[in-house]
């Protein structure tokens, strides 16, 4: 799709050769509106949620909150948390906003793996069988530092003591070779309550209501790094807090969330005339992720941008026209 | 509680305790109340919205307590013996008492409650009666205050009845039980409220005890008992007869209604009429009125009085 709104763009700006776009700004228009729109999609199911209650949205085809949330699903993901120590968890670098975390009560083993291969894990100090591990338990890598921290597969077969077959490569590497793994039982699982930082005191005094392993509840923290997103001291994101604090087990936590969009990047080959030819084949080529249908919002959202660049007001009234339009239909 | 197999229930799937799951069935515990009322009753579009769990599991405590205080049946029972004190503990999980029983020979007597006080705070006083202070100010207190020794010392009280027509008079003792010759003619004084040979009790709420009279020490006593439900914060034991499970839904939606801003007052009705009815309709159904017990009962209408 990116190649296409690209086109788009250039042909509209190049109407009148009112200017050009180079691959870089293009790819950081595209970045903004596809934020843009990624955002709308949560002010339009709240919107749209609410005009169903008043009968003002019906079933079947006519179903809008069905379609915002197959969208918003898309970006779903479920991570492991990795634990910076005792009941504080770090949250993924990437997520927009976290949908649920979860507890997994009950560790089954964990260890250090030995070899990395494909939907593998490999051990050759466990006992897997000997421990009981069953088809549909729940592997995470429990290792901070590793960049594969958090990832998590199940057990799709217990091949010996020393190997499983996953449904996931959380160690699927070299570099995964000595990461730590937690082996998880999928029954009994329990949500961790979000709570506010203002009400968690009362919340822990109180005697029916403190949390509990059968209840337990969170509080978002800030940042445990001073540069948010360091990598390299495994320090991403924000923290959760995790009560009862007896809670400390690493890899027991794990967070439904949804993630950030992955910022689009039109590849091209340089010609010899200088001309950026689209390759799709780049190592960092990265398509829009929003579906096919947002591709006109995209397009008059970065004429928007196209137009103050190249100062030609045509192109930005053209797409600000475009999208109020466009919300028209919408709502 | 989730459906479990034959082998589960009656063995415990060969796991200790064996008999954990028996009679599991009839209850629904409080992680499924909890987790049911968020499924089915809150939600973008369901009457309550934007709720915390932990809002849901307080008044599902609640509603479990105030079960457990009238309109259940579930009656705790502990045996144990007394102390030289003449002192029975309150269980940690005491609400209220139902009965209290001494264990004699094999055989339960109901015991009655001596409703005049049997316990009392002292202060030390001298010979004036002046209180008597430590050096920081405080009174001075006794363990025991002679209220205290002449209860649990067996003391006579006004239920052993001076007037009676049986005091100092020679009887048999036979098998632990006096009798004496029978009298011919009415008996004054007697309070018949309380005229009961076995010894009294009385309760002790701040000490958290209750206190004996004209029982020995190391006497075994029963006490049933009532509990909130909350199985000393287990909140994974905490459990309520099915019977109540929709009373239970319908006292949490009530209770969140009912405590919410800008709910409409006819929506608290309904929610509280709800509720209400549910309670009937569970404590008639816990009742067990059926044809057949109704019948037997019925069949003692024509007996003779002597």
């Amino acid at each position: 799709m990116i190649n296409s709104v690209r086109n788009t763009v250039l042909a509209i700006a190049n109407k009148n050769n009112y200017g050009y776009i180079s691959p870089q700004d293009f790819n950081l228009y595209a970045q903004q509106a596809q934020m843009d729109l990624f955002e709308d999609y949560f002010y339009q199911y709240n919107a749209w949620t609410n005009k169903e209650n008043q009968r003002l949205s019906g079933t079947g085809y006519a179903d809008i909150v069905k379609g915002l949330v197959e969208v918003i699903d898309n970006f779903s993901v479920t991570r492991s948390l990795a634990q910076q120590g005792a009941n504080l968890f770090n949250l993924p670098s990437d997520y927009y906003l976290v949908n649920k975390i979860n507890y997994y009560p009950t560790q089954i083993t964990s260890g250090t793996t030995t070899a990395a291969a494909l939907n593998t894990l490999t051990d050759a100090n466990a006992t897997f069988v000997t421990s009981g591990i069953k088809v549909g338990q729940q592997v995470a890598n429990t290792t901070a530092t590793s960049s594969y921290s958090g990832f998590s597969g199940f057990v799709i077969s217990v091949d010996s003591e020393t190997q499983l077959t996953l449904s996931y490569s959380p160690f699927g590497v070299a570099a995964t070779i000595g990461n730590t793994y937690g082996i998880f039982n999928t029954t009994g699982i329990v949500e961790v309550e979000r709570v506010n930082q203002n009400k968690i005191f009362y919340l822990n005094n109180s005697p029916l209501t403190a949390p509990s392993t059968g209840f337990p509840a969170y509080v978002l923290g800030g940042a445990s790094s001073s540069v948010i997103g360091d990598a390299n001291t495994g320090k991403l994101g924000n923290t959760i807090t995790v009560y009862p604090s007896t809670i400390t087990n690493n890899g027991s936590v794990t967070a439904e969330y949804i993630r950030y969009p992955l910022s689009p990047k039109w590849t091209y080959q340089t010609l010899n005339s200088g001309e950026p030819l689209f390759d799709i084949n780049q190592a960092d080529y990265q398509d829009f992720e929003l579906p096919l249908s947002d591709e006109p919002g995209i397009v008059s959202k970065i004429c928007q941008y196209v137009g103050i660049e190249i100062r030609e007001g045509d192109v930005y009234n053209f797409g600000n026209q475009e999208e109020v339009k466009n919300n028209q239909i919408q709502t | 509680m989730a459906y479990i197999n034959d082998y589960a229930y009656y063995a415990n799937s060969g796991a200790i305790p064996e008999d954990k799951n028996w009679g599991s069935y009839q209850y629904v515990s409080l992680n499924d109340v909890v987790n049911n009322f968020m499924l089915m009753y809150q939600g973008n579009h369901e009457l309550i919205n934007n709720l915390n769990r932990y809002q849901v599991l307080f008044h599902a405590k609640r509603g479990i307590q105030e079960l457990n205080y009238d309109a259940m049946k579930e009656v705790k029972v502990l045996q144990l013996d007394l102390d030289d004190n003449l002192r029975f503990i309150l269980p940690s999980d005491y609400v209220n008492w139902v009965r209290i029983s001494q264990f004699l020979n094999g055989v339960l007597y109901p015991l009655t409650e001596n409703i005049q006080t049997g316990w009392a705070t002292t202060y030390l006083q001298d010979n004036n009666s002046k209180i008597l202070y430590d050096q920081d100010g405080n009174v001075l207190k006794p363990q025991f205050s002679q209220v205290d020794t002449s209860f649990t010392s067996g003391a006579k009280t006004i239920y052993l009845n001076e007037s009676s027509a049986y005091n100092t008079q020679s009887g048999w003792n036979v098998d632990g039980r006096w009798y004496f010759d029978f009298a011919v003619g009415a008996r004054f004084g007697l309070n018949t409220e309380t005229a009961n040979a076995n010894p009294t009790f009385s309760i002790d709420k701040q000490r958290g005890v209750i206190n004996f009279s004209s029982i020995g020490g190391g006497a075994s006593v029963v006490v049933e008992y009532i509990s909130d439900g909350m199985e000393q914060g287990e909140d994974g034991s905490i459990s309520v007869n099915k019977l109540f499970e929709e009373y239970l839904y319908a006292y949490v939606r009530y209770s969140l209604l009912n405590g919410r801003l800008g709910v409409q007052e006819y929506v608290v009705n309904r929610a509280r009429k709800d509720k209400s009815s549910l309670l009937r309709n569970a404590k008639i159904r816990l009742s067990n009125i059926h044809p057949g017990r109704l019948l037997m009962n019925m069949r003692g209408q024509d007996k003779w009085l002597k």
